[in-house]
């Protein structure tokens, strides 16, 4: 911790504390009105298939029903340039075919059972390389293939870069389709009057939903209001207008009267976002001395029913920018399939990638007979590094410290041994990974803003656009104002998320908050201290700069007597408004850094991995609360965890059903299953993010997988290409190993 | 083992006094412990005199419960679970739902004194039984010590799952003061943390044994 800061970088509680422990925080799915009507959704039980008929007679003459829409009251609402709000074309199990506004859930559930639906099935595909084939079912009559054709990514010449290696090592690995299972599920409760809608949704975006339900609904911006006060989770299943929003805006206008849904669980697992399966191809070349010469990668991303984003060019970014390397080559597929949604997920598409390339490399350092951690040290992209291809440097860089701090902190040189050193059936193991890519940046259109009211009480008003969904994102502003400010932070409220109200942001996604809110929020603060100090000058008749406010207090520099900032606050002539826009630095390349090391112990007898521990070192540019700093290095490392060894949506390969839409099946990790977590934390102080930080929500999620691939390897001596690696896994292994 | 999913008491058991409260031991300790406070009654919500008649083999019951202290007299569904009744007919949010099948704890609740998921117990399955929801926790705007526990810890990030964990781990230290940290990670096991806050939520469970 700085000692140049009063708040910044202290352990401070969250904001929103009092309200989530007591209860009394009102999620989404908490809000209700008199007369509110309940959606149900009729959801396609085939993969792909035409909607022939829908007889929904019966529905319609069940008591408490007032509505019921189905794809033929939609083509006016197209928001998505695919997905129709609800189709004609089934293209998953789960999409969406009928909604039924009634008067309870139960009559709404009821209805739903008696809307026949006719479905003309048609062949489907769930394999991404097989749905690339020109015989494959098609989706779109466009084809498959994601834009038509692949993205493509070039720099030096990489034929040249494998004449040169050498040592060429290929690898195709593969990994898993995961579902963010938040613990809230999807839910907004929309109410229209009087030509103004406002919609309380459970979203990491507020001013994205506002905006997809304008352009859906044809309606005015500034008649719609979204507001997002709690949010029981994200991690980008709702960064976006969704169906789910559309639709309960639409019965709202329709029937005058609120409309709520919300999701089941298992609606949740078919008809949400999800983490897209990745496949890697790589082939790299390295010299002797451990040297990059050549990068050659293909990555076809199994994106579903829907894309939102082609996500192998996402994934692919880690490929092109953690290692320096003079000379590469990438092919980027991201193919639709008749699976769920591919959509965002925390670290959107860096895992699928950061999982392959760190066990190839460790592969590859293996074979030089190289330390794993020097040849990391030998390869990583250097701060000048940035956009290899285009010669843009990285704003900031602490990966040589996350390395070097981790390495210690594992006591790597003295307990990294051969791989299968352990005698016994219960086998240990040590393994590293380290992560770079785009976090937290202000990419371009990217808004960055905020608002401060100083009070008459000298007390302060934070209005943020930001989205608070467990990273403490409101208490960072607050913070940050009352830091820049120079007020207690107790003085310093918070209203966030709220579109008629504050302003926007960009979304609590990509690891944002903290620069593109933080940001906004430091300059509004600047802006409204220096109308502070304008009006300070001309009450003590000095110049401004001889002025500075501490602790909610106006001093005259190298005087001891306090003016209580009411004092000053008082004399304005209006509201004391700071007003900050930021601004996109377009000569940098945003990027955090991270690298972890793992032990983990392998029964050979049962197959169970047992994460003993888990060292996480992250550059967060600078730690504006240390408390939320680690949770989200805790958190985040423990559902990289359970990407690496547990969680996987199953889908039946006759069916394309999935077969674990539940806790129960779906595995995530409860409070037995987690390992000792040390959260480190390095400060590069990045010149661009407020007080020098940068993002830490996602990196987290991206690094354990890998280091925990290589550890079992350590352990064992068996390589792993696809996750997750669960116990039955490691069994057919050994026992393939054995014969 | 999760207490929710033990054989559930059933109406005819408790009125032959074989477990939990007799009705008039109930109405007594309303009387004695409660004076001041009226007997609330509420009836089905609105929005069903708009639908027809229940379907087959859905019954209204009366059931009476002590929720945080407060006797309630009830006209419920047979089919209505403890968790639609504490959340839709009283308002009382704190209690969430997740995933309604019992897998995940969202919508733990204290019942005389054991952890019961909500969500898994028919309404009338709590008739005359006492249950404290997370609102029962805290006295006005002073939190229990647990809650402020939490809060000083930071044991939770969005907080959907922090009612449960904070009212499972009030059940785990009113029968043991002084758990040790498996027992504290066995009693929270089945209250799943999304965010994945378990460090700080064994800190905090902990930092309270301690002062205990």
């Amino acid at each position: 911790m700085s000692s140049q800061f009063k708040i910044i970088g202290t352990r401070q509680p969250r904001l929103d504390a009092w309200a989530r422990v007591s209860g009394r925080a009102k999620y989404a799915s908490d809000i209700s009105f008199p007369g509110m009507l309940h959606l149900k959704v009729v959801r396609s039980p085939h993969p792909h298939a035409n909607v022939l008929n829908i007889d929904a007679q019966k529905a319609a003459a069940l008591p408490g029903v007032r509505l019921i829409l189905t794809h033929k009251d939609m083509p006016a609402y197209r928001w998505h340039p695919d997905m129709p709000v609800l189709t004609d074309v089934a293209r998953f199990v789960g999409d969406d075919i009928v909604c039924v506004a009634a008067t309870s859930e139960e009559i709404a559930a009821e209805a739903v059972d008696l809307i026949k639906v006719e479905y003309q099935v048609l062949p489907f595909v769930l394999d991404p390389e097989a749905a690339m084939k020109p015989d494959a079912p098609k989706l779109y009559p466009k084809g498959n293939l994601v834009g038509g054709k692949p993205q493509l990514a070039s720099r030096g010449d990489v034929e040249k870069g494998f004449a040169e290696a050498d040592l060429v090592y290929e690898g195709r690995y593969k990994t898993n389709l995961v579902q963010h299972a938040t613990r809230e599920p999807r839910a907004c409760v929309a109410l229209w009057e009087g030509g103004k809608l406002t919609v309380w949704d459970s979203t990491q975006y507020t001013f994205a939903v506002q905006e997809g339900l304008a352009k859906a609904l044809r309606v005015p911006i500034s008649k719609v209001r979204v507001i997002c006060e709690q949010m029981g989770g994200g991690f980008g299943d709702r960064s976006t207008a969704e169906r789910y929003n559309v639709l309960a805006a639409l019965v709202a206008r329709k029937t005058q009267r609120p409309a709520r849904i919300e999701f089941n669980r298992e609606e949740n697992f078919l008809a949400g976002h999800h983490r897209y399966p990745v496949i890697f191809y790589l082939k790299y070349g390295v010299k002797k001395d451990g040297t990059l010469t050549a990068i050659q990668a293909k990555a076809v991303a199994d994106m579903g029913g829907y894309a939102h984003f082609p996500g192998a060019g996402g994934s692919m970014e880690v490929i092109l920018s953690t290692y320096r390397c003079p000379n590469l080559k990438a092919e980027s597929y991201s193919v639709c399939t008749n699976k769920p949604e591919g959509g965002f997920m925390r670290c959107v598409g860096h895992p699928q990638a950061t999982f392959p390339q760190e066990v190839h490399l460790d592969i590859i350092a293996e074979k030089l007979g190289m330390d794993p951690v020097e040849f990391r040290l030998k390869n990583y992209a250097r701060l000048e590094d940035g956009d290899q291809a285009r010669k843009i440097p990285f704003s900031s860089n602490g990966m040589e410290e996350c390395i070097k701090k981790g390495a210690e902190a594992a006591s790597w040189k003295v307990r990294w041994q051969k791989p299968g050193s352990t005698a016994g059936p219960v086998k240990r193991g040590l393994g590293m990974a380290i992560h770079a890519c785009r976090h937290g940046g202000m990419a371009a259109g990217m808004p960055s803003s905020g608002m401060v009211r100083v009070n008459s009480d000298g007390t302060v008003n934070v209005f943020t656009g930001t989205s608070d969904i467990g990273g403490g994102q409101k208490g960072t502003m607050a913070m940050i104002a009352a830091e820049e400010i120079g007020v207690p932070l107790e003085s310093v409220f918070v209203t966030s998320a709220d579109t008629d109200v504050t302003t926007d942001t960009a979304g609590t996604t990509g690891s944002r908050q903290t620069i593109t809110g933080g940001t906004g929020i430091k300059l509004a603060a600047t802006d409204a201290k220096n109308q502070l100090l304008d009006i300070a000058a001309e009450e003590l008749k000095v110049d401004r700069k001889e002025i500075l406010i501490s602790e909610g207090k106006v001093y005259r520099r190298g005087s001891s007597e306090a003016i209580p900032l009411e004092k000053i606050a008082g004399k304005a002539p209006g509201p004391i408004m700071g007003r900050g826009v930021g601004r996109v630095p377009r000569n940098v390349i945003f990027h955090t850094q991270a690298a972890h090391f793992v032990e983990v112990e392998v029964d050979t007898r049962t197959g169970a991995v047992r994460v003993v521990k888990l060292i996480a070192v992250h550059d967060v540019g600078r730690a504006i609360n240390l408390l939320t700093t680690e949770g989200q290095i805790e958190g985040g490392a423990t559902q990289g965890i359970g990407f690496g060894l547990a969680e996987e949506q199953l889908l039946d390969q006759a069916t394309g059903i999935c077969v674990n839409p539940n806790f129960i099946d779906y595995r995530v990790a409860t409070i037995k299953d987690i390992p000792e977590i040390v959260p480190m934390i390095v400060e590069s102080v990045d010149p661009y993010g407020p007080f020098g930080a940068k993002g830490v929500g996602e990196p987290p999620y991206s690094v354990p997988a890998p280091a925990i691939t290589n550890a079992i390897y350590n352990a064992i001596g068996v390589r792993f290409s696809e996750i997750p690696i669960t116990n039955r896994v490691i069994l057919t292994s050994l026992a393939k190993a054995k014969a | 083992m999760k207490e929710a999913k033990e054989k559930p008491v059933y109406l005819e058991e408790r009125e032959e006094g074989k477990k939990g409260l007799s009705r008039r031991d109930f109405l007594k300790g309303v009387g004695a412990g409660t004076v001041a406070v009226a007997m609330v009654t509420t009836g089905p919500p609105a929005h069903e005199a708009e639908a027809a008649g229940p379907p087959k083999g859905v019954r209204e019951m009366a059931v009476v419960m002590e929720v945080n202290g407060k006797p309630y007299r009830l006209n419920v569904k047979s089919h209505w679970t403890l968790l639609e009744v504490l959340r839709r007919e009283l308002a009382l949010t704190g209690t969430k739902n997740s995933c309604d099948r019992g897998s995940c704890g969202a919508c733990t609740v204290i019942l005389d004194g054991r952890v019961v998921y909500a969500c898994s117990l028919l309404a009338v399955e709590a008739d005359r039984r006492k249950i404290t929801t997370i609102e029962g926790l805290s006295d006005g705007e002073t939190l229990h010590p647990l809650q402020e526990a939490f809060v000083r810890e930071d044991a939770l990030q969005c907080g959907f799952c922090t009612p449960a964990m904070i009212l499972c781990s009030k059940a785990l230290l009113d029968r043991n003061p002084r758990p040790g940290i498996d027992e504290i990670k066995e009693a929270l096991s089945g209250n799943i943390c999304r965010c994945a806050a378990y460090p700080k939520i064994v800190k905090a469970v902990t930092s309270v044994t301690n002062k205990a």
